[in-house]
């Protein structure tokens, strides 16, 4: 039985009302801890196991073993479908500025795309990585045709973005950078404290040609994975 | 104007470009075969196989390129990886018993394959 990503979180389809087109190049942004990661690999692996198709994984940050055991942690199971890379190995033999890591990328996922044509899913985790280790201002005229060419590949993408605050003042700091305006989609995770205590929370800031909520809904983590509750407020 | 030594010289070297071009070209495509056989004899790690690979070669093979095929065919359990004592930084892949056997006889099978090409191209 063929699956929706809108379905593959309990729960995410209260806040996501249409299907996330295909090809759609998606950020996923939080600060620390607040199950970016998580909620990426969850839906990845869900949709695969429940799909005839295959997704790849990019981890810039951890390496597979450590970025399973975290998985595996909260309760969410690595699928056969779902592919696994790390740049640990290659880091480790080969000089950063030896390495052009958007093309390395897009090579990493053409190689994954001869093995597997039905490879329909991806995710970077994360940007942030990707800039610290690259310079930023060439690294940033790179990103446009980066999405691009993710988009010309029919993959739906997701790409994680640590933001250290994501709001300040009411606004949202981190609105003038460019990935946003680029990006098809923004999915936002944060903390919130409340009387009733700290709370994660999910909000859709964007999805372009999907309707969905506006407003951030309560994320919990349980012994059957991430569910998405009610509105927080 | 060129002298005809010069255009002679442009000729050669074009006919060098072309060739180079297709051998990069079969390599690359066949790069799981040329990372296998790199395995035959010795024990590496990704960073060899490409220096391997352009010394014997003269193709670069960039990582990007390189690395998800040593991942994937390690998951396939043709490949086996494993850290030197005291090197926690360099993986280094072996053949499997199953793995060696596929190599050697892909490394046939692709001679083969050239050779008859090549007669086809002949004729």
């Amino acid at each position: 039985m063929s699956l929706m990503l809108k379905n593959t979180i309990n729960g995410l389809d209260k806040i996501l009302f249409d299907e996330i087109p295909k090809g759609s190049v998606i950020l996923v942004t939080g600060a620390e801890g607040t199950l970016k990661s998580g909620l990426v690999f969850s839906m990845m692996a869900n949709y695969v196991a429940a799909n005839d198709e295959h997704g790849l994984y990019v981890t810039l940050e951890q390496s597979v073993e450590s970025h399973l055991r975290n998985m595996n942690s909260l309760g969410i199971k690595k699928e056969d479908g779902l592919h696994i890379f790390d740049y640990r190995d290659m880091r480790m033999e080969w000089m950063d500025s030896e390495l052009d890591l958007i093309k390395t990328t897009e090579e990493v996922i053409d190689s994954y795309k001869e093995k597997h044509d039905n490879l329909t899913l991806f995710a970077l985790d994360s940007l942030n990585a990707l800039y610290s280790i690259s310079e930023k201002d060439i690294m940033r005229n790179k990103v446009y045709n980066f999405f691009s060419n993710l988009r010309d590949e029919g993959l739906t993408s997701f790409l994680i973005m640590e933001s250290a605050q994501s709001r300040i003042s009411g606004q949202f700091s981190q609105f003038h950078q460019t990935e946003h305006y680029l990006a098809d989609g923004t999915i936002d995770l944060g903390i919130i404290e409340g009387k009733g205590g700290v709370k994660r929370y999910i909000q859709i800031l964007k999805m372009r040609a999907a309707k969905h909520a506006m407003e951030k809904h309560q994320l919990t983590i349980g012994d059957n994975g991430i569910n998405i509750l009610g509105p927080i407020y | 104007m060129k002298t005809s030594v010069e255009n002679a010289m442009d000729a050669c070297e074009s006919q060098e470009d072309s060739r180079k071009k297709f051998v990069d070209r079969i390599i690359k495509t066949n790069r799981e075969v040329f990372i296998m056989s790199s395995l035959l004899d010795n024990q590496m790690c990704g960073y060899d196989i490409i220096k391997e690979i352009f010394t014997r070669c003269d193709v670069f093979l960039s990582q990007g390129a390189v690395y998800p095929v040593l991942y994937t065919l390690e998951e396939d359990g043709l490949l086996r990886a494993e850290y030197r004592k005291g090197d926690m930084r360099t993986k280094r892949y072996s053949l499997t018993p199953k793995g060696r056997e596929i190599a050697e006889k892909d490394v046939e099978i692709f001679a083969k394959a050239l050779k008859q090409v090549t007669l086809l191209l002949k004729r």
